[in-house]
């Protein structure tokens, strides 16, 4: 069953469209990647979804819900969720306390919160921190702050965008790990990147866009295997 | 946990003092002093929720505090309704106005509610000198004779000296700390302070900007508008530029700057600093320390000078001040005795 549908949406900032007529759904418990060269349209299409930006045109359904119009704090409180492609840690607070905001979604109680927040801090491999003020932490680990604040809020679908950008190999390893793991818990995913291998290993499917509109979409190997994939990547003289 | 069970106890002492102070210290000057602290660290405080927890910073306290002040003041003056009663419509009218700024300002980005905070001070304070059957102008209201205050037959107080007065700023000083406290210490606190860290993020994580960004304002405003009321029926007299100027607006945010924003004690340590401060210009002391420690003749030129212009210069000096906060502790002096205290810490080790 398809938990995100995308129908025919449009954005246009001005005259510019920085996204057209763009069409996909995303199964429920899968992978889906989402890649592009540099403004393909890539967060824009996240901000839409997330309800940043309302889209000129077209229609996004979760879980069979109309989300055109509806602010991020609605859009958070049915399950969806996202991450920051610019990391965007509360710098003064703890990471606990951090990771507390987004688990406060759904319970007034500081104590459920907490635990609910160590918890997530476990699954992202980062109880050791939890008292260290999140605005000191190197990049590797506020990527993984967001995560474990994004999951905090119990969404049934996880936007992440460009988590491994930045981050080492090792660390990059770590986060497809991560991903791997929150699969395994029933998460459905959604995830824009830059590293290919990455994208490869992670995705059930994988959609590509090109300045706005959408190349093909297609299982990894389909992707790696067209030629307008590559052209759009490479050029024209690699295809 | 033997420190929260010390930090309980060193409250409790503190507190004891401040009840027994009244019984032991006659001086009105000291009791007034007191009095003026306890107004000090409820305004501080209370702009503390909206400007230090919420991140949203107005410039123009000066309104909730003047309606406070003048509403009481005024259903006292012409209905005869005794303060007690008066406070209350104040509390009602100040949640209306704030409501309505932030109900428009703070669907907007950027400095809209800064300004506009500003502006519905002014817009009051200009009411107030012009309205004349409502507020009698530039003159002001005075009302000398408070009604006594009595449960049932008895007289509580029938607020013949400062001591019923000392009491209430300081159960209104005790109620802003508290009312802090128990934001920080809930879901409030979290989200407030996850908007003044990062709006879009907050955003993302459920909690709706607009609502806590009114709740934070609704909160701050009821408070302030005590605090005016207090200030009101203390000093008996209300006029536009002492309850609605834009230097009350200033004063409020500097107790909470200067101490340190978003923390619990930030205001009661700067009223700590700035209300001995602003006595000691008003008062002329510092002129004449500066003449008994023979740094200045007091009949030469310069002694003439300060003294005739020091007693007017307390915004300049307020303003250095803050340049030197600014500069050299931008978490105020609460953020700085954290850093020292850590620094301590880490030398120990």
């Amino acid at each position: 069953m398809a938990i995100l549908e995308i129908n025919h949406v449009s954005k246009f900032f001005g005259g510019l469209a920085a996204i057209s007529d763009v069409s996909f759904s995303v199964e429920e418990g899968s992978i889906m990647g989402l890649i592009g060269p540099n403004g393909a349209g890539k967060t824009t299409l996240f901000n839409c979804i997330t309800g940043y930006y309302p889209p000129s045109k077209g229609e996004i359904f979760f879980n069979g819900r109309r989300l055109n119009g509806l602010d991020p704090d609605k859009v958070c409180m049915l399950g969806m969720v996202r991450t920051w492609q610019k990391v965007r840690p509360l710098a003064k607070l703890s990471v606990v306390d951090n990771v507390m905001v987004g688990a406060l979604a759904h319970t007034s109680s500081l104590r459920i919160a907490r635990a609910w927040a160590m918890d997530q801090l476990k699954v992202v491999g980062m109880e050791h921190r939890a008292d260290f003020i999140a605005g000191g932490l190197p990049i590797g680990e506020r990527k993984k702050l967001e995560v474990a604040r994004a999951l905090a809020t119990r969404p049934k679908l996880l936007l992440l965008d460009e988590v491994m950008g930045g981050l080492n190999p090792a660390e990059s390893d770590e986060i497809i790990q991560l991903i791997l793991d929150i699969k395994k818990h029933g998460l459905t995913q959604m995830v824009i990147e830059h590293d290919m291998k990455a994208i490869m290993r992670i995705s059930d499917r994988i959609v590509v866009l090109t300045s706005g509109e959408k190349l093909m979409e297609g299982t990894p190997q389909e992707v790696v295997s067209n030629p307008d994939v590559i052209s759009a990547y490479l050029g024209e003289s690699h295809a | 946990m033997p420190k929260t069970i010390l930090k309980a106890a060193a409250g409790l002492i503190v507190l004891a003092l401040l009840m027994a102070i009244p019984k032991y210290v006659e001086s009105p000057y000291a009791l007034h002093m007191m009095i003026l602290l306890f107004l000090s660290v409820s305004m501080g405080q209370s702009w503390n929720i909206l400007g230090g927890f919420a991140g949203q910073y107005s410039v123009g306290h000066a309104a909730y505090f003047g309606v406070g002040a003048y509403t009481t003041m005024m259903l006292m003056q012409a209905k005869q309704i005794p303060p007690w009663i008066g406070v209350w419509v104040g509390m009602v009218l100040v949640v209306a106005v704030a409501l309505a700024i932030g109900s428009i300002c703070f669907r907007l980005r950027g400095p809209y509610f800064v300004l506009a905070s500003i502006a519905v001070a002014e817009i009051l304070r200009l009411s107030a000198i012009n309205l004349t059957t409502l507020t009698n102008g530039a003159e002001g209201i005075l009302v000398t004779e408070l009604p006594a205050f009595k449960i049932g037959e008895r007289v509580v107080t029938d607020f013949s000296t400062k001591v019923p007065f000392y009491y209430i700023g300081l159960f209104l000083a005790l109620l802003t700390i508290g009312i802090t406290y128990s934001v920080q210490h809930s879901k409030l606190g979290y989200f407030f302070q996850a908007i003044r860290e990062d709006q879009d993020a907050a955003h993302s994580l459920g909690i709706s900007i607009s609502l806590y960004k009114n709740i934070a304002l609704g909160i701050s405003a009821v408070l302030t508008s005590l605090a005016g009321a207090f200030y009101g029926i203390y000093v008996g007299f209300v006029d536009p530029p002492t309850v609605l100027g834009l230097d009350v607006s200033v004063q409020i945010m500097l107790i909470c700057i200067i101490g340190g924003m978003g923390t619990l004690w930030g205001p009661v340590l700067g009223a700590l600093v700035l209300v001995p401060m602003s006595e000691a210009l008003r008062s002329n002391m510092v002129t004449d320390l500066l003449v008994r420690v023979g740094l200045v003749n007091a009949d030469s030129k310069v002694g003439l000078f300060l003294k005739e212009n020091l007693a007017h210069a307390h915004v300049l000096l307020y303003g250095i001040l803050v340049v030197l906060v600014i500069l050299f502790m931008p978490d105020g002096l609460m953020g700085f005795v954290k850093k020292l205290a850590r620094r301590r810490k880490q030398e120990a080790v």
